[in-house]
């Protein structure tokens, strides 16, 4: 078993090398691709770009204006500060075909000090969480692996929900499914709701987006509904993630 | 010499020809033959069903879970009683058989690299290792969750003994956040997992306590409804009614069982697949016709110190729109189930009882209705007369009777006046001139003396209307005049349950004799029809003004001299009454109100009793129960009015 072990984790480490490289030549290919562009069009895109800058510039003045607000309020109320994650972006080295939805390998491992089980997200919400960790790289399941779950809630809702991925196909759209919904929750595909990480569960801090509820029907014992998930799809074409590096490590 | 030939005699095979002797052989062959083909057809094709059946109670085993109850819900339609889920961490322990085996190995090593002397059995060993494979996903478990659980060691082999099958539960009732915790924590393949069942759960708490009623565990669902006859079965527990609702309507409520049929090895371990499974479905749901608003009204101005019933009726339907007894408890304490100090704190404060239905009382003044009923209808009285001048005592026989009520010298009053102002001794007079015998038929006409048939366990029979036939036969006395006058107040033998007498108030404010209460709503219920009550039209408008004039100006004037009692543009017709009883030594008084509103076309109608240490007139229906029904009448027609407004809302654009 221990053989195994090292085996599989020295063939990791040996291959890891050519992951990285082949990440970094798909990054200057994509590089020389840009440069092919007419100027107008980078010029409209910088334009694009500079739009977009600003309205991010706007969010995070307000973001630091709620942030600075939650901690008044946390300092009046008393209350323990919220727990604190020190981000690492990293790139996106490697998907496989044959684990496409399940899992994805980042270029950055140990040598960042991510530590396993950290959770993984990026502009749209969450990714999935490290389930390996090796010196330069590390191995993310993703949120549509039918072996990750999520203590999850509705939105606008408290009570805890399990959420859990779905077998999915390679080029089909990612799923998930929900289980342990309440039965006052009602959700369709023309009324979707939003479904978000509780952040009772100890691992993902809470209000991250993990999907969309197209589909809820209660279950046979009529105790519970259960239900579908519409992840974002972009998943499937992430390039760069963040993964949130817990400061205290105990938490 | 030999020849050759001559000395290979015995080497060579030569035919002998046939041997006889051989035939024989042949034969017991043959038989033998015989006797084991015949076996084989016998064991196979005659007995090969029962080997099949024998095979099949050996290597399957049958699970049945019981079906979650249906929803309790209120006249418009908010949950009373449901379901909450019931989180529980458990182990599937057919899944560790691998690890009990490398632990029992391991501690079996010990012990013999120990060379210890008394080295535990084989038995003992493979126990130890269960407890200490578990303890370690328990461990694991407590890790997650901060807690310190350990494993009941007899608890597990008990499991193991007798339920294999089922999960092992390591922690029961989880909180939402330890859930939380573990769903994202634990593997998704590991054989720990998050479990859930059901369990009553109750929205209000004590709201409507003693008519929701409560559960308890029975053995689950019958085996013989399922199938796999003779399988070794194991049944998870589920749920009985055992109070209120919840009992009366335990088949309507109880959910369908599901089962599984599983094959095991023959060690007992679950073999998946299973072979057949059908989910439980839940119980169907009732609407009740009880309003929550008017019930949550009612027990607070009761209040929780107090020992007393309230009980609202629709006067068309019979409909009971609140029941609140107080004392009461909260629901939510059964479950998931009843712990002995809960159990010792109900009984403590005596909330066990449910005060509308069983408790008895004198129903004091309140009866006078039922006396001006009968004394008008008899003749022997007429609505204008003035019979006595109160001037505050009389005698009857050679005991003196006294009128507590009101001034105490009400002087020459007529009936609407007595009524009012609840004068004892106009009742005096005008009983000994109706008669027991009258009074006694019309409260039976009014079916005071019966329980009144609602749809709830607990009922009791022992309300009572006495008359002379009754008195001597129970006791073997002769009735005295004295009895008539105690009976013509409402007190001495006469005894109703506040469900009574709110069926009473329905009832002659319809002006008929009998309203069947029902705990269900039904929008087609009708308007109940009964007996008219008999009374001309003059006559009752004249029990009617009295009533009024019980609260406008009488008993119970609180309700329109205090501004905070007031029922703003509702005309009521009420009657307060007070009794007193002795219990186990000690007195006590009944503080009775009955009533219906609005005067002139009645909706709703309602008893309040209270019961109270204070001795004496004090304590009072118009004092004590009078502003309950305020509360209950302020809230009803608060809504109603709210109602009413939503619905001449015009409707918006579009």
């Amino acid at each position: 078993m221990a053989l195994k072990s090292l085996s599989r984790a020295s063939f990791f480490e040996m291959t890891a090398p050519i992951s990285a490289a082949g990440s970094y030549a798909n990054d200057l290919q994509r590089f020389w691709a840009l440069r092919l562009h007419s100027k107008d069009e980078l010029i409209e895109a910088g334009r694009d770009l500079a739009r977009l800058d600003a309205s991010y510039a706007l969010s995070v003045q307000q973001n630091g204006e709620l942030q600075a607000e939650v901690e008044r309020l946390q300092a009046l109320l008393k209350m323990p500060p919220l727990e604190h994650f020190r981000f690492e972006h990293a790139r996106v080295a490697q998907r496989d075909f044959s684990g496409w939805w399940q899992r994805m390998i980042i270029r950055k491992g140990s040598d960042y000090g991510i530590p396993v089980g950290a959770p993984v997200v990026y502009s749209g919400g969450v990714v999935g969480r490290v389930s390996e960790v090796h010196a330069y790289t590390s191995v993310v399941q993703l949120t549509s692996d039918p072996g990750l779950r999520i203590a999850a809630v509705v939105d606008g809702d408290t009570r805890p929900i399990s959420f859990q991925g779905a077998l999915n196909q390679v080029f089909g759209a990612p799923r998930g499914a929900i289980e342990f919904v309440p039965l006052d929750v009602y959700a369709s595909a023309s009324v979707p709701k939003r479904l978000a990480t509780s952040g009772l569960g100890g691992v993902y801090p809470p209000g991250l987006t993990i999907g969309r509820i197209t589909h809820v029907e209660s279950s046979e014992d009529g105790l519970f509904k259960r239900g579908e998930v519409e992840l974002d799809p972009r998943l499937g074409e992430l390039t760069e993630v963040t993964v949130l590096v817990p400061l205290d490590p105990s938490s | 010499m030999e020849t050759p030939s001559e000395g290979s005699g015995s080497l060579v095979e030569s035919k002998a020809g046939f041997d006889p002797r051989i035939v024989v052989f042949y034969g017991i062959v043959a038989l033998m033959l015989l006797v084991l083909a015949g076996g084989l057809v016998y064991q196979q094709l005659i007995k090969g069903a029962l080997h099949h059946e024998q095979e099949r109670q050996q290597n399957e085993r049958r699970v049945i879970v019981p079906g979650p109850r249906g929803n309790i819900y209120d006249r418009e339609g908010r949950l009373l009683v449901g379901n909450r889920p019931r989180f529980a961490v458990v182990l599937y322990l057919d899944e560790l058989r691998p690890e009990f085996r490398k632990e029992y190995i391991r501690i079996r090593n010990n012990y013999r690299n120990a060379s210890l002397q008394d080295m535990p059995t084989s038995g003992q060993i493979e126990r130890i290792a269960h407890v200490s494979v578990v303890q370690r996903y328990m461990d694991q478990i407590n890790e997650f969750l901060g807690r310190t659980g350990k494993v009941d060691g007899g608890g597990l082999q008990r499991h193991l003994e007798r339920q294999l099958l089922l999960p092992y539960t390591l922690i029961d009732d989880l909180k939402p956040e330890e859930f939380a915790r573990l769903i994202e924590h634990l593997p998704v393949n590991s054989p720990v997992q998050v479990y859930t069942s059901n369990t009553r759960y109750y929205p209000y708490g004590a709201a409507a306590a003693h008519a929701l009623g409560y559960v308890g565990v029975n053995e689950g669902a019958d085996d013989e409804e399922f199938p796999g006859e003779g399988l070794t079965t194991l049944k998870m527990k589920g749920t009985i009614g055992r109070d209120g609702i919840e009992k009366q309507f335990d088949s309507i409520l109880q959910g369908e069982a599901g089962y599984t049929i599983l094959r095991v090895d023959p060690a007992g371990y679950k073999v998946n697949p299973p072979i057949e499974h059908r989910l439980p479905v839940q119980g169907k749901s009732i609407t009740t016709s009880l309003d929550i608003d008017l019930q949550q009204a009612a027990e607070e101005a009761i209040g929780e110190d107090r020992i007393g019933a309230a009980v609202v009726m629709d006067v068309h339907t019979g409909e009971v729109l609140a029941m609140a007894s107080e004392p009461a408890y909260d629901l939510n304490v059964f479950s998931p189930r009843l712990s002995v100090a809960a159990a010792a704190d109900i009984e403590a404060r005596k909330a066990w009882a449910n005060t509308a239905i069983s408790g008895v009382y004198s129903p004091g003044s309140t009866f006078k209705i039922v006396v001006s009923t009968a004394a008008l209808r008899s003749g022997s009285i007429t609505p204008e007369e003035t019979p006595v001048d109160c001037e505050g005592a009389m005698m009857v026989g050679n005991r003196r009777f006294t009128c507590d009520n009101g001034e105490g010298h009400h002087g020459l009053v007529a009936l609407p006046a007595a009524i009012a102002e609840s004068c004892d001794i106009y009742f005096y007079t005008v009983g000994l001139r109706t008669s027991a015998d009258v009074m006694a038929d019309q409260a039976r006409r009014f079916h005071l003396d019966r329980p009144t048939g609602i749809d709830l366990p607990g009922e009791t029979h022992r309300m009572l209307i006495p008359d002379p036939a009754w008195k001597k036969k129970a006791r073997d006395e002769a009735w005295t005049p004295g009895d008539t006058a105690n009976m013509s107040i409402g007190q001495g033998d006469v005894q109703v349950t506040p469900m009574v007498m709110a069926c009473f108030a329905a009832s002659f404010a319809r002006d008929e004799v009998s309203t069947h209460p029902t705990l269900i709503h039904d929008a087609k219920h009708r308007t109940q029809e009964s007996e008219r009550t008999g009374l001309t039209a003059y006559q009752r408008a004249a029990i009617l003004k009295g009533m009024e004039g019980c609260t406008t100006e009488g008993t119970a004037a609180i309700l329109t001299t205090v501004e905070a009692m007031r029922v703003p543009g509702v005309r009521i017709a009420g009657k307060t009454g007070t009794a007193q009883i002795t219990r186990n030594g000690e007195k006590y008084n009944e503080a009775w109100f009955i009533c219906f509103a609005p005067l002139e076309n009645p909706e709703i109608a309602m008893a309040v009793a209270i019961e109270g240490t204070t001795a004496g007139e004090a304590y009072g229906g118009g004092r004590e129960s009078a502003p309950v029904a305020s509360a209950i009448l302020k809230k009803y027609f608060a809504k109603k009015r709210g109602a009413g407004a939503a619905q001449t809302t015009p409707a918006g654009p579009g």
